[in-house]
């Protein structure tokens, strides 16, 4: 049965924002190796994640069985992380482009906040539908 | 995983980049210094980082995270600088003086990155504290 309070896509924004959160720690990791010799640039590629994360395009809409939930959850623990090759001209080996991972850091903290905003529009929605009387 | 991982890790690259710039200051100071405790004019300070794993247990995430340490600096063993001044001191028969192996234009472009990189450092512990609070305000 599909959960009227917190359903999927409830669950997939907070699976979303777990992500996000640590896309900035590997940021973090990033940037304070920035002059460290042989460092690879690591990230989290959210563009394929998202379609396992979220479901599939349609966002799980159509899912009948309660079984289905499970693709949704889980993926946020353990996502695929690439590794940045270093450039043929890179000396020391470090793959670490500061004004990539700055780039990186920013939009990640922006669509932090816009899930962020999401989750809080939802649960205001949920309270407006809660507190209103007849 | 939380929050506070984040900060260490930014944390760690500040102090890397504070000890750099201690390194790079030193050397600008003793760009002419002839003498030291060891007998030799002075010599380039190098600090090496090194990544280091900032969690080891946890996701297989969580251990791809890595901060950065300050393992040793070391001392340049590049030849010294021989400048012609047989008035000095410390001059050799020939005349000439060892002054130490520091290049000021090296160390200044060097300043430079560092103290961006310090930046950035600190751009990161700006923007995870952000993401905390909106975290605290969820559903307000």
């Amino acid at each position: 049965m599909k959960h009227l309070l917190f359903d999927n896509l409830h669950v997939g924004l907070g699976n979303v924002l777990d992500l996000r959160s640590q896309q900035s720690a590997m940021t973090a990791g990033n940037i304070a190796n920035t002059d460290t010799p042989n460092y690879k640039a690591k990230f989290i590629p959210f563009d394929e994640l998202l379609k396992t994360t979220m479901g599939t395009d349609d966002m799980a809409m159509s899912r009948t069985r309660t079984a289905h939930l499970e693709s949704m959850q889980g993926t946020a623990d353990d996502p695929a992380i690439e590794e940045i090759e270093a450039p043929p001209w890179a000396l020391d080996g470090n793959s670490v482009s500061l004004e990539r991972e700055m780039v990186r850091l920013k939009s990640n903290a922006l669509q932090y906040s816009t899930i962020t905003r999401g989750i809080t529009k939802r649960l205001s929605m949920l309270r407006f539908v809660i507190d209103s009387k007849r | 995983m939380n929050i506070l991982d984040t900060l260490r890790i930014s944390a760690s690259g500040l102090t890397a980049q504070r000890v750099r710039l201690q390194a790079i200051s030193s050397n600008m100071a003793n760009a002419r210094s002839t003498r030291t405790d060891e007998g030799t004019p002075y010599r380039r300070q190098m600090p090496v980082f090194q990544a280091v794993k900032a969690n080891s247990f946890g996701s297989e995430l969580a251990q791809q995270l890595s901060r950065v340490e300050v393992v040793e600096v070391e001392r340049s063993e590049a030849p010294f600088r021989e400048v012609f001044d047989p008035g000095h001191p410390d001059a050799d028969e020939d005349g000439y003086v060892k002054y130490p192996n520091v290049d000021i234009l090296h160390e200044m472009v060097d300043l430079m990155n560092t103290s961006r990189t310090y930046e950035a450092n600190s751009n990161v512990t700006e923007t995870t504290y952000k993401m905390a609070n909106q975290a605290l305000e969820l559903g307000r």
